[in-house]
């Protein structure tokens, strides 16, 4: 056969299995619903992070202290003054613009030059982390100190900041920006489902064995599935990359990381469809396979949280790959490791779904046999016990019957049967590899 | 066992199946088989059967459920290996994937394992892509087989009678050396039932072979060249449908005549000595009412044989 008559054949699978899944309601629904879910939110999702606090003050002749720090916007804090106590507290319960509010008392300043004790009313939304509301009682007491004219009983040492890894102040990674991977890996799982439907129809309706029966055989079927995966997983996540703006870095390697993660999923597909005795079942499968895959993505929502166990995750190189590339400004040099990874993987479950879709038809099919009664003698039969060749004494011989107990044998004798069971125990030996095929077929 | 050469036999009923059955054709059987076996884990399906089946024969492959009917097919197939024995279509072995030979055989099967959500032509092209046929005249075969009005109709609102005429259809559309039939008539109605089984004719008159299984013993009396019956993995008999009846077959005459005011009935057997005497005697006999022959039909014999019934 030549090549070019396996990418026929291939082909041809490939076409059908495409039409047959734009003629199911369910995907036909399902996939744009998502498409479009999955970009309507990445789009929602804040592209920035604010990284700017603003504290409420209510304050009486205190205006030169509250403008130097409230004027250097770099320092990520914003003064947002108010009228009253009142008005800032309700503003604080609202969370209406602030969540914390500094309310100092209109005799501060005599108080503190009187050395008298008195009392900065400090109102917090119960959101406002413990760290935040310490930083703000610091800077209360620092301030009270540049009032008093009092500097700290202390020299206080130089300061050098050292970030470790990307410095990302005034660009932290956003909302969209965590969920891109989270929202890819969602379309390849998915389409691993719609894939998991298509090959599970195949082995249930039997139709793979129809396909079996002509020039195609079982490595074509099997080829034009884990294809047909593919091409459905990567394509809907290339719409959705480009959908949501993602190919700014090195686009050809996001494509490869997306390629990697489609192929892979597409084995999970194959494993879920082979497990399927019907749609729930194969549902099912396919969603208890999903969970742990989905699992590195949801990690990158929350960057460093990945403990060691996610990271040998099957999806984990993917997942690393998409957000090194699309976050981070990873190159190929930098994607390597994670990209070989996740090949590692890809490779390790299309072959389990490759293999496991095989034997999948064999039990199907022995199962079927195995609950069939065995055949009981025929009792009371004239000739039970008797066997026949392939010619009978042709008719001139018929009523003789002499000439019939010739043709009509006994069963061969003990020792014979025991040469065939060995032959046959070799026979089973020698076709181990090739009961896989032979219960695909069937 | 068998292992001279099968020529079909003389009740071959047109001058086309003879003219195909030939010399020339029959050279290298269609169908060859040798000690075949093949067992699923303990149970074993089928032990030891022989036969061949000629060009442009019918051969009806006859037996109860579960008798290994279907698994010899499989094998013959190329789905299922021979644990034993061997099998060759077209002098060539089956066992192992074989698109030279999988490109000359038509299947139908018992299940109907059609695509649902595709229409029947849509079935049939993509069957016949499979074999690299462009350009298959879908229509034609579908008119062929009745379906001609509901080409572009789904599978899936087709009634079980429609699809197995679209499965008979399938098996036709690489138009077959070898034609193997699992059941084509069943779940069809009795216009269709005919209309399959002048296809199956037309296609051996073509030339080509046809293993029919069934347990319909009328339909393989009608339909066959030669019949096999099979039971519990083994052949018992291998003949023409008209050989083994009067081989095995029981004939008699069933007469029934008036004896004052009853109605008295006799069964004069004529394969027994002084049956022509005994039958003499009895239509001379005053108050003759009736005369009836009466001969086995295949399923009788089949009975005698098996001890088991085809519908078991």
């Amino acid at each position: 056969m030549s090549l070019r008559t396996h990418f026929s054949i291939i082909g041809a699978i490939v076409g059908k299995d495409l039409r047959e899944f734009s003629r199911d309601r369910f995907w036909m629904v399902l996939t744009p619903i998502a498409l479009v879910a999955y970009i309507g939110l990445f789009w929602l999702l804040p592209a920035t992070v604010d990284e700017t606090i603003s504290v409420g003050v209510y304050q009486r002749g205190l205006d030169a202290v509250i403008a130097e720090i409230g004027v250097d916007e770099a320092s990520g804090l914003e003064i947002v003054e108010f009228a009253s106590p009142a008005a800032l507290e309700a503003a604080v319960d609202a969370g209406d613009r602030v969540s914390i509010g500094i309310a100092f008392p209109d005799d501060l300043l005599e108080a503190l030059a009187a050395g008298r004790q008195t009392t900065v009313t400090l109102f917090v939304d119960a959101a406002v982390p413990n760290e935040l509301q310490t930083a703000v009682r610091a800077l209360v007491r620092e301030i009270a100190f540049e009032l008093a004219g009092v500097g700290l009983p202390v020299t206080q040492p130089g300061e050098e900041l050292v970030v470790l890894g990307e410095d990302r102040i005034g660009r932290q990674v956003s909302p969209q920006e965590e969920m891109r991977p989270l929202l890819v890996f969602f379309v390849l799982l998915v389409e691993s489902l719609a894939l998991a439907g298509l090959v599970a129809v195949e082995v249930q309706a039997r139709t793979a064995k129809a396909i079996t029966v002509t020039p195609a055989t079982v490595a074509h079927l099997l080829a034009a599935k884990g294809i047909t995966g593919t091409l459905l997983a990567f394509g809907q996540a290339v719409i959705l990359l480009v959908a949501i703006a993602s190919f700014g870095n090195e686009p050809l390697l996001l494509l490869g990381g997306v390629l990697v993660g489609a192929i892979m999923v597409s084995g999970v597909g194959m494993i879920a469809g082979s497990a399927g005795r019907d749609f729930m079942t194969t549902l099912f499968t396919s969603v208890v396979l999903m969970v742990p895959l989905a699992i590195p993505a949801i990690a990158a929502l929350f960057p460093g949280t990945a403990s060691g166990w996610v990271q040998v995750l099957p999806t984990y190189g993917v997942v690393q790959t998409i957000v090194g590339v699309t976050i981070h400004g990873f190159d190929w040099a930098e994607a390597a490791g994670y990209l070989a990874m996740a090949a590692g993987w890809c490779v390790a479950l299309f072959g389990a779904g490759w293999i496991v879709l095989q034997r999948r038809v064999e039990a199907l099919e022995r199962r079927a046999r195995a609950a069939r009664p065995a055949q009981g003698s025929a009792p009371g039969s004239p000739l039970a016990g008797l066997s026949v060749g392939d010619r009978l004494p042709d008719r001139r011989h018929a009523r003789d019957p002499a000439r019939v107990r010739q043709l009509v044998r006994p069963q061969a004798a003990p020792r014979n049967r025991r040469r065939r069971s060995l032959r046959d125990h070799d026979g089973r030996r020698r076709d181990r590899g090739h009961r896989a095929v032979a219960g695909w077929l069937d | 066992m068998g292992s001279s050469a099968v020529v079909p036999s003389a009740s071959q009923s047109t001058d086309a199946r003879a003219a195909t059955t030939g010399s020339a054709a029959s050279a290298v059987p269609a169908i060859e088989v040798e000690d075949l076996a093949y067992s699923y884990g303990p149970i074993e399906a089928v032990r030891g059967i022989s036969f061949q089946v000629a060009q442009g024969e019918i051969f009806g492959f006859l037996g109860p459920n579960g008798a290994g009917k279907t698994t010899t097919i499989r094998v013959l197939t190329g789905q299922l290996r021979p644990k034993s024995g061997t099998a060759r279509i077209l002098g060539r072995e089956v066992g192992r994937d074989d698109p030279v030979l999988q490109a000359r055989i038509g299947v139908c099967f018992e299940e109907k394992n059609l695509y649902d959500s595709m229409s029947a032509e849509e079935n049939l092209r993509f069957f016949a892509s499979l074999y690299g046929i462009r350009g298959l005249d879908a229509e034609a075969l579908l008119r062929r087989v009745g379906l001609g009005d509901r080409v572009k109709e789904r599978v899936g609102a087709y009634s079980k009678g429609l699809r197995q005429r679209l499965m008979i259809a399938r098996a036709l559309g690489n138009t077959p050396e070898v034609l193997f039939l699992d059941e084509p008539t069943v779940g069809l109605d009795p216009v269709s039932s005919r209309a399959v089984r002048s296809i199956i004719r037309e296609e051996a008159a073509r030339g080509a072979a046809v293993l029919l299984t069934t347990h319909d013993m009328w339909e393989a009396d009608e339909l066959s060249d030669r019949v096999a019956f099979i039971n519990e993995g083994r052949l018992y008999a291998v003949d023409t449908p008209e050989n083994l009846k009067l081989r095995y077959g029981k004939r008699s005459v069933r007469i029934r005549r008036r004896d004052g005011e009853a109605v008295r009935e006799e069964a004069v057997p004529l394969d027994e000595a002084g049956a022509g005497e005994r039958l003499a005697a009895a239509v001379e006999t005053e108050g003759l009412l009736t005369i009836h022959t009466e001969e086995s039909t295949l399923e009788n014999i089949f009975v005698e044989m098996t001890g088991r019934r085809l519908e078991q």
